[in-house]
């Protein structure tokens, strides 16, 4: 049977179907999880991330234009609410040292994980950078969600990349 | 290299673990409940709109013409201004979040649109900026963010009464009533290293220095104590007792009210109260008003003491907060009410 799309889950679940909601959310759950994850470095703000991204969407569902994709959308108050939390964090607990990010995973080739080279971007790049590669959205949709020129964006984004080109020399000349 | 950089950086999430199983299904259940369906409109609402309307006509009519034989004050202009009696609480200008207790029951808007309304507590207080709200909640004290999410919980074994975050954010000052006592404790901004500052206070909000570096609230004997932090002393300040209400001024010196003593100030500002209603002051020096009794149903009033000032006026409780030329009504409540706090922040 075809799966039904984002479009129709979408217009269902606005009417109050609330199987046609836990489609969404089963949809779309491991990867605005990931998105947090690779912005926080955290799982426990990543949990908290992604579940206040969704309950944040479907709250406004009936304000959602259904003809554009619900995906980018939902990416976009991942990226917003974690840049939220970790800013309040930041200015709350100035005097203490943040909780350590979470060990990423080392690859077979006992490369470090890029997602290790990508925390230690600041936390600007580091959530451009995600929503770019990570989630695949383009530098105008970025622009878009994190209410930031698009030029802005292209530079962070290739600051970034000079910045893990960098890291990615290093850890192979060592 | 780049590209084969951004090749990589393409199969950044992959690289991510995946979500423990018990976080997702939380997180539906959260998300379900936030469903709002949109109803269509049914034949019976249209007709219960339609018959409102009606009725809403016919007052109208009436309202004319007891306005016409001066039985009702009709204004128009200015006084226009002031919104109708309503229980909602309304952001004043250029504040970043306004959080009250009434009726026991929470109620929180912050800049950006999040309301938070119903939950029973029996204090609040916000951090600077609104960025957190801390509400005592049975017995604990409970730091929220502004998604309503909660950030942390401190078991505190009793009711907390009042809550007054430092104004740099780092460390909450709150009071507890554990059976017949109440103690004064200073916890961590972050819900960590609760200290009791003193055993035996009164139930009165504390109130931070603007350099957060000392802390005033009321002893047992009914007199105002100011805490160092820095040097760990309590020194007893302003004379007689007993003191009902106190609060720093935007320069650090120390207002205080005492009971059946109306209203000093001991930094030069000036307010005037007449019978149950307060004027602000048009200086640019506010300082927090302090709260004034209406019928003994006004226990705990707070408002940011550098920008906002309120006041309890006449024609049940109005609550104003603002700027001078930019006071909005904050809450209209019927003289029944019970508010037990109201911070700005």
């Amino acid at each position: 049977m075809r799966e039904p799309s984002d479009r129709d889950l979408v217009r269902r679940a606005r009417r109050g179907d609330r199987d046609a909601a836990a489609a969404l959310f089963r949809r779309y759950w491991r990867d605005a999880w990931r998105a947090a994850f690779a912005v926080t470095g955290r799982r426990s703000l990543a949990d908290d991330v992604a579940a206040d991204a969704f309950e944040r969407a479907f709250a406004a569902l009936g304000r959602f234009d259904e003809r554009r994709p619900f995906g980018p959308w939902l990416h976009r108050i991942v990226a917003n609410r974690a840049l939220d939390l970790l800013r309040a964090e930041r200015r709350l607990s100035d005097e203490e040292l943040p909780d350590m990010p979470d060990p990423a995973p080392v690859h077979a080739s006992g490369d470090r994980g890029l997602l290790t080279t990508v925390a230690e971007l600041s936390l600007e790049r580091r959530v451009v950078v995600v929503l770019r590669y990570g989630v695949g959205m383009t530098p105008a949709q970025i622009a878009d969600a994190l209410d930031l020129p698009v030029g802005t964006v292209n530079s962070r984004l290739a600051r970034s990349l000079e910045q893990l080109r960098e890291s990615v020399e290093v850890e192979h000349v060592e | 290299m780049s590209s084969e950089l951004e090749r990589r950086l393409e199969g950044l999430l992959t690289e991510a673990p995946d979500p423990d199983p018990g976080a997702g299904e939380e997180a539906l259940h959260r998300a379900l409940r936030a469903l709002q369906p949109a109803a269509p409109a049914r034949r019976g609402v249209r007709t219960a709109v339609l018959v409102f309307a009606a009725v809403a006509v016919l007052l109208g009519i009436a309202a004319g013409s007891l306005a016409a034989a001066g039985a009702l004050h009709v204004s128009i202009g200015q006084k226009a201004k002031q919104p109708p009696a309503g229980t909602q609480l309304k952001l004043p200008k250029g504040a970043h979040g306004i959080a009250a207790i009434v009726n026991g029951r929470l109620s929180v808007v912050i800049k950006g649109g999040f309301r938070l309304e119903g939950q029973a507590a029996t204090a609040v207080g916000l951090s600077p900026h609104a960025l957190y709200v801390a509400a005592g909640i049975g017995s604990s004290l409970v730091a929220m963010a502004p998604s309503g999410h909660q950030a942390w919980s401190h078991p505190t074994g009793g009711r907390v009464v009042s809550i007054a975050w430092r104004p740099d954010g780092l460390e909450i000052a709150y009071i507890v009533r554990r059976g017949r006592r109440l103690s004064l404790h200073v916890i961590y901004g972050n819900g960590k290293r609760d200290e009791m500052i003193d055993r035996s206070v009164r139930a009165i909000l504390p109130s931070w220095r603007p350099d957060s570096l000392a802390v005033a609230y009321v002893g047992a004997g009914g007199r105002a104590v100011v805490y160092d932090l820095s040097h760990r002393s309590r020194h007893v300040v302003g004379g007689a007792a007993p003191v009902t209400h106190l609060s720093f001024g935007p320069s650090g010196t120390l207002a205080l009210a005492r009971a059946g003593a109306g209203i000093g100030w001991l930094d030069g500002a000036r307010a005037t109260a007449r019978g149950s209603e307060v004027r602000l002051d048009p200086s640019p020096h506010l300082v927090l008003l302090p709260p004034l009794r209406l019928g003994g149903r006004i226990r705990t009033f707070d408002a940011n003491g550098t920008t906002f000032a309120a006041a309890v006026v006449r024609a049940g409780i109005r609550i104003v907060a603002g700027a001078p030329g930019h006071i909005t009504t904050v809450l209209s409540l019927p003289s029944s009410a019970r508010v037990d706090a109201l911070v700005v922040g």
